[in-house]
């Protein structure tokens, strides 16, 4: 079997050894906060502190207020800096800057999101002017064909992601009630629980009512083709909302299907135009491309350092960055380029001074398959408890090349080609879909480019277009000497696997296969199954 | 003119210690709320609370 070098760590980590400690069976939430030596704990109380200023300013608005007492995933509101001390376990120096630099703004930015939802809610704000402008969109689908509209005019609404997604992140019990709703109106338990629970959402009347339109996305399977069908319903009957369903090819590796999916993207163009009543404007468009590509650019750099000895940018925070600027900006706002370039300056500093953020970097693993939202964190508990350092995550994987960014008459109709090609290979479709070559061939590439000894197959067990390779994984990575180490969840539902049940495959597979013992024992168990 | 400056120095030095104050109080409540993570806490308190008040909203479910 193939093997890494075992780095140790010659620095001897600031602060407290073991963050085991911070943890207590008795509460829902952790004892006290990590100390990491004066200069990064200080660093850390700061981001404290400016978290909760993002959070009191949108909360002495009355209109959120009412939103806040009106919806039940507002309860994640509560836990925000309880889900950002999930994201800097152990860290310290760069790492924890590169963590709160992203996330931060991840959070500023779903916090915007909430308060623009609120505004145009029919139920909250109702300011029906700000509604008119408003188009919701899919939570897992690329907002590229609104890259050509003045964000300022037209706002793209992405509802689903402070109520499903994010929700989940800071309080892992916050959609099992929808889940619940779902599978009482008739929808069975093994449908994957993301659109099952948006699905409940819509039926138990919790979404945010707003938008002149709405443009829906056949994201990655048939759980998201269901869930989506109930919810236009809702949108479409009950509260007139039309909505806009953007077929998109899902093998999308054939040359063959990409006229059809640039044909879908003009349509949806049309369809926002008709409802909204502003125009296309291509120098808009050409400007985000040049942002998008400038991203595209910053994330391959952050994968070449993450290729060397000494990773930076790692584990859920790279990921859900990533998910935000790929997919939910898409180049509109001119802000991530500020952190983009903020993120690479940290990583390539944390590079430079080769730092290390645990004892000992013994396996270097890529994380495939779907993550589970309500144990998102477990990237950095891999670092800590066992040295194992997650290069980076199946869902970060994505587009690699340029796409046109000067406007010339070929390259307006080549624009449309290319938002069709990062929608087809947006984030969950590009490897869960587009065949045999996107989840297995690409896998084994990224092990060699990034030379993993390790894949951690996240096992996503109500995921039916992941479960049906196990074999071939299992086959293929004995075949090239890569430990493939299954974790199975249920994305969502922590109900069906808890947090310790899912880090106890892991604990299981280092001691059995190979033999080896935790870095820090005291996170082998921690007492975190109860706790938001 | 010695003694106006005086006077002046003395108010501001006396503005200082205040701010400086007010700084070092702020610095130690809210420090003492990060490190116990008492913001949390007290949230973990009032959750059950608003899960209740979700609970009693009359909602248009769709069945």
């Amino acid at each position: 079997m193939k093997t890494v070098e075992t780095i140790i760590n010659p620095k001897k980590r600031v602060g407290e050894e073991s963050p085991g400690k911070i943890y207590s069976d008795k509460l829902k939430v952790r004892a006290r906060r990590e100390w990491r030596g004066v200069k990064d704990t200080f660093y850390d109380y700061t981001r404290w502190l400016y978290l909760l200023s993002v959070l009191g300013r949108f909360i002495m608005v009355p209109r959120n207020v009412k939103g806040f007492l009106r919806y039940r995933w507002m309860m994640s509101y509560l836990f925000v800096p309880h889900g950002m001390d999930k994201f800097t376990i152990g860290l310290r120096d760069e790492a924890l800057r590169i963590a709160h630099t992203s996330f931060n703004f991840v959070i500023a930015d779903v916090t915007q999101a909430i308060a623009n939802c609120f505004r145009g809610d029919r139920r909250v704000g109702n300011d029906t002017e700000y509604s008119d402008k408003c188009v919701i969109t899919d939570e897992n689908s690329m907002v590229t064909f609104m890259m050509g509209f003045d964000k300022d005019k037209v706002h793209t609404i992405l509802r689903e992601v402070p109520t499903m997604f994010a929700s989940n992140i800071f309080h892992q019990f916050n959609v099992m009630h929808y889940l619940d709703v779902a599978q009482e109106y008739g929808i069975s338990g093994d449908v994957c629980p993301m659109p099952e629970a948006e699905a409940g959402i819509s039926i138990d009347d919790d979404f945010c009512v707003l938008g002149c339109c709405a443009v829906q996305n056949n994201t990655t399977c048939d759980g998201s083709l269901m869930g989506n069908g109930i919810i236009a319903k809702r949108l479409e009957r009950e509260y007139g909302i039309p909505t806009f369903q953007l077929a998109t090819p899902l093998r999308h590796k054939e040359p063959d299907v990409l006229e059809y999916a640039a044909t879908e993207i003009k349509k949806a163009i049309a369809f926002v135009e008709e409802h909204t009543g502003e125009k296309w404007d291509w120098d808009r468009y050409f400007a985000a491309a040049k942002r998008v590509n400038y991203a595209t650019k910053c994330r391959i750099a952050q994968m070449e350092i993450n290729s060397t000895p000494y990773p930076q940018f790692f584990g859920a925070a790279f990921s859900l960055y990533n998910d935000t600027n790929y997919m939910g900006n898409s180049g509109r706002d001119p802000q991530f380029v500020k952190i983009d370039r903020k993120l690479l300056e940290l990583a390539e500093q944390g590079y430079k001074a080769k730092r290390m953020y645990a004892k000992e970097y013994r396996h270097r693993a890529i994380i495939w398959g779907v993550q589970p939202q309500y144990v998102i964190d477990q990237l950095y508990w891999l670092l800590q408890c066992w040295g194992i350092v997650p290069l980076t995550d199946m869902l970060s994987v994505i587009n690699t090349d340029m796409i046109v960014d000067e406007d010339t008459p070929e390259n307006r109709e080549q624009a449309y080609r290319d938002m069709a090609m990062l929608n087809m290979e947006m984030i969950m479709r590009n490897h869960t879909h587009g065949g045999y070559k996107v989840l297995l061939d690409d896998l084994w590439e990224l092990c060699e480019q990034m030379n993993a000894d390790l894949v951690m197959m996240w096992e996503h067990m109500s995921c039916k277009a992941l479960t049906g390779m196990h074999g071939m994984f299992e086959e293929q990575g004995r075949a090239r000497g890569i430990h493939v180490m299954w974790v199975s969840h249920d994305l969502c539902d922590p109900r069906v696997f808890t947090r310790q049940a899912i880090r106890d495959q892991v604990n299981k597979y280092m001691r059995t296969v190979f033999r080896e013992e935790p870095l820090d024992p005291s996170l082998e168990i921690i007492p975190d199954n109860e706790a938001y | 003119m010695c003694k106006c400056k005086c006077k002046i120095a003395k108010a501001l030095g006396k503005l200082l210690l205040k701010l400086l104050a007010v700084v070092l109080g702020f610095f130690a409540v809210t420090f003492t709320m990060y490190i116990f993570n008492l913001d949390m806490k007290l949230m973990a308190v009032i959750a059950p609370w608003l899960e209740k008040w979700y609970d009693h909203l009359e909602h248009n479910q769709y069945i």
